[in-house]
């Protein structure tokens, strides 16, 4: 009851406001250029601004990022004189130190109030052919769910552009967007597995992110690719629709992370469709890999009968869209876990809403099931809310996917946590990731894991 | 101490009206700092014969810091301490933060000593945004006189401002004074003026007639007191600082509607004069 008169005064008060929010500012989208091979971020920004961002979405530097990344450090005398000529300065001192492949300026709040013109100034290294973009930002623009699309679209426009030398397609040659660099703690991870399965099938994947990726000679070979995958309710949707018509790539929307057999292999059977690729291959490719991941199950069948009880009964998530929708889907038709509550808290804009809400309607491939879906990026409220149910269930065993940030929920509720979202401070991330066929097995690792850790 | 900020239309006169009136309070024995607060910098030209003042952001971007007041703050006509605010280069940085940067400065370098009876912000035309209301914030000016003339653009201009002053009213002690006329010799400007100033709920606290002396004057980088004190122009700027000296009607002003102050432009003739200039 007193949680849900918190919620009620919250919601009464605190318009406007929201408590923890698990994205940033429009400046976030530097993470994304730090996740470019060599790849720069020179933020026009005060100086906090970058540390901030990384220490709420990012696990060490990168190449240049966090701390590394070169800085106006604005202050006053640039708010009141303007800080171009420190920019400037801070650019050639950037590709004297700095070897990098590609340098993207990326403008806090003040340069952006100030007027501050960073085009002219980029525009400048960009006429003596310097791999650089500008990206002018000010963090109130927007989150870096929306700049990250806009930061794509202008290494696009002012740089792979350079370098397109012809109009003519590259057979199975496709551009991914999916996961969110560091928005997606699991990005590196689950970039490669998609970039694997992808190219099992025999597709040429430019991943643009990552370990995998070639690189900025990759984000060169854009403009070739056959077409574009946006794996994701809504993030990368503009990016594509970009392309469709820049360069006329036609483009599949996949609305979620592949987690798992079942949704790895219908991913694949919808790029094959699409992308009118050798259906036997695929087939095979398909029927090779769902034998050895199920053989992986059934060597642990016995187990996860016996464990049924043990495993918990109520599930809930507090998540970015496309997790929650993959999560569930993967708990539900794989692992027979009935998916709970999901508190979406991507921000995600009104009108893909629905989209979601109707693949959550849609979840179970054997029967009709509903799932409870809340919109709201404040995560603050969210526990409230998630407090608030799980007094119905005091006597069963409950799974929270969520953040560091619901760490001390988790314990109060005596509930086992599997962080998928930002902030991650309870866990050290390298390359584990949860899509793909390999990921599954992965995500039913770890929840286990997390499960069995606390079980007497 | 008294806190005055001047504000008004653009070229309807501040400075020089500024100007004019310290030195005439200068006359009268009071200690006076005029700081202007436009990034032209020319409010204290005709104290200092001569735009001889380093702005307090000109200093601050060449030295990175300012610590001496010396530097910034010079003294002019009668003994007036005359600072200039100073701003960036058109059309980059934010004017508007550089106000709120150089009154900090002054504040931070003791500028506002305890002997001063008067300080004057000469602020430039309008209260465009927070940087600009900085002089009429808080524990800053708590009077404030409009500059206008009978002509439709400055008493816009002047109504407009008259809604930032009703803003930080509510905040803050600052009140209207008076409209101060700087006449443009309009029909019937002063029955116009004063009607305006009436209906804000304030008052029109002096009418300056138009007089090419003070043209003279600015030739000669001088107020008219300095220029030529015997004049009948020095004379009117002398009453009008008494009458700053001895005002006691301080006001939150009404501002009125766009149509409500067409229709005192309508009453008093303005409307149908200038139709008549536009006949073709």
């Amino acid at each position: 009851m007193v949680a849900k008169v918190a919620v009620a005064e919250k919601e009464h008060k605190m318009s406007g406001t929201i408590e923890q929010p698990r994205f940033t500012c429009a400046l976030g989208s530097c993470q994304s250029v730090v996740a470019i091979k060599k790849g720069v971020p020179i933020l026009h920004s005060g100086p906090g601004c970058g540390g901030q961002i990384s220490r709420l979405i990012g696990q060490g530097e990168g190449y240049a990022g966090g701390s590394t990344a070169p800085c106006t450090n604005a202050e006053e005398a640039d708010v009141v004189f303007g800080g171009e000529k420190k920019l400037r300065s801070v650019i050639e001192n950037s590709f004297k130190v700095i070897d990098g492949d590609i340098y993207v300026v990326l403008t806090g709040c003040t340069a952006a109030i100030t007027g501050d013109d960073i085009a002219a100034v980029t525009g400048e290294f960009q006429e003596e052919d310097k791999p650089i973009v500008y990206v002018e930002e000010g963090g109130f623009r927007s989150n870096n769910y929306a700049s990250h699309e806009r930061l794509v679209n202008a290494i696009i426009d002012q740089y792979v552009d350079k370098f397109k030398y012809s109009d003519e397609k590259e057979e199975g040659l496709v551009n991914v967007f999916a996961s969110i660099p560091y928005q997606d703690p699991y990005w590196s991870g689950n970039l490669e597995g998609i970039k694997k399965v992808l190219t099992d099938i025999g597709l040429k994947v430019n991943i643009l992110f990552g370990n995998e990726s070639d690189g900025v000679e990759e984000w060169k070979r854009i403009p070739n690719a056959q077409f574009n995958i946006v794996i994701g309710p809504w993030v990368g949707v503009k990016i594509a629709k970009h392309l469709k018509v820049k360069y006329g790539q036609p483009f599949l929307q996949f609305p979620y992370l592949p987690i798992g057999a079942i949704e790895t292999s219908r991913f694949l059977r919808s790029v094959a469709e699409f992308g009118h690729l050798d259906e036997i291959r695929v087939e095979n490719y398909i029927k090779k890999e769902e034998a050895k991941y199920y053989a992986h199950i059934e060597k642990m069948a016995d187990f996860m009968l016996e464990f049924r009880y043990g495993i918990p009964r109520r599930v809930y998530t507090i998540a970015d869209s496309s997790y929650a929708l993959g999560f569930s889907k993967f708990l539900l038709n794989e692992l027979g876990i009935i998916p709970g509550p999901q508190y979406i808290v991507d921000d995600i804009p009104e009108k893909y809403q629905d989209r979601v809400k109707e693949e959550f309607d849609n979840i179970s491939i054997l029967q009709k099931r509903t799932v409870e879906v809340v919109f709201d990026p404040d995560a603050g409220k969210n526990q409230l809310r998630l407090e608030e149910d799980a007094k119905n269930y005091e006597d069963k065993r409950i799974l929270i996917l969520g953040s560091s940030w619901d760490k001390n929920l988790a314990d109060k509720l005596h509930a086992d946590l599997l962080i998928i979202s930002v902030p991650v401070q309870h866990r050290l991330i390298m390359n584990c990731g949860y899509t793909g066929y390999e990921g599954g097995l992965r995500a039913i690792e770890d929840i286990y894991d997390r499960v069995l850790a606390t079980y007497r | 101490m008294r806190q005055i900020a001047i504000y008004g239309k653009g070229g309807i006169g501040k400075s020089t009206t500024t100007q004019n009136l310290t030195a005439g309070l200068a006359e009268l024995g009071k200690n006076v700092m005029v700081v202007g607060c436009d990034p032209k910098a020319d409010s204290t030209r005709l104290l200092l014969n001569g735009l001889a003042q380093k702005t307090v952001l000109d200093t601050l971007r060449e030295e990175g810091e300012v610590d001496d007041l010396d530097l910034i703050m010079k003294r002019g006509f009668g003994g007036i301490r005359c600072v200039e605010s100073g701003g960036p280069e058109p059309g980059v940085g934010c004017a508007g933060r550089g106000i709120i940067t150089s009154i900090g400065m002054l504040e931070d370098l003791g500028a506002y000593t305890d002997d001063l009876d008067y300080v004057f912000y000469d602020v430039l035309g309008d209260v465009v945004c927070g940087g600009f209301a900085m002089p009429i914030r808080e524990g800053k000016a708590k009077e404030i006189y409009i500059v206008a003339s009978g002509e439709m653009m400055a008493l816009y201009a002047a109504n407009n401002i008259c809604k930032g002053i009703q803003k930080y009213a509510k905040q803050g002690g600052v009140r209207l004074g008076g409209i101060i006329c700087n006449s443009r010799n309009v029909d019937r400007e002063h029955d116009l003026l004063n009607a305006f100033a009436k209906e804000l709920g304030s008052q029109l606290i002096y009418f300056v007639p138009r007089d090419n002396e003070v043209q003279r004057a600015e030739i000669n980088r001088k107020t008219v007191i300095d220029h030529n004190p015997e004049h009948p122009q020095a004379r009117e700027y002398r009453h009008l600082a008494e009458a700053i000296e001895n005002n006691t009607q301080f006001v939150i002003p009404k501002p009125m509607t766009q149509e409500r102050l067409e229709e005192i432009l309508i009453e008093f003739g303005l409307m149908e004069n200038l139709k008549d200039n536009y006949v073709i």
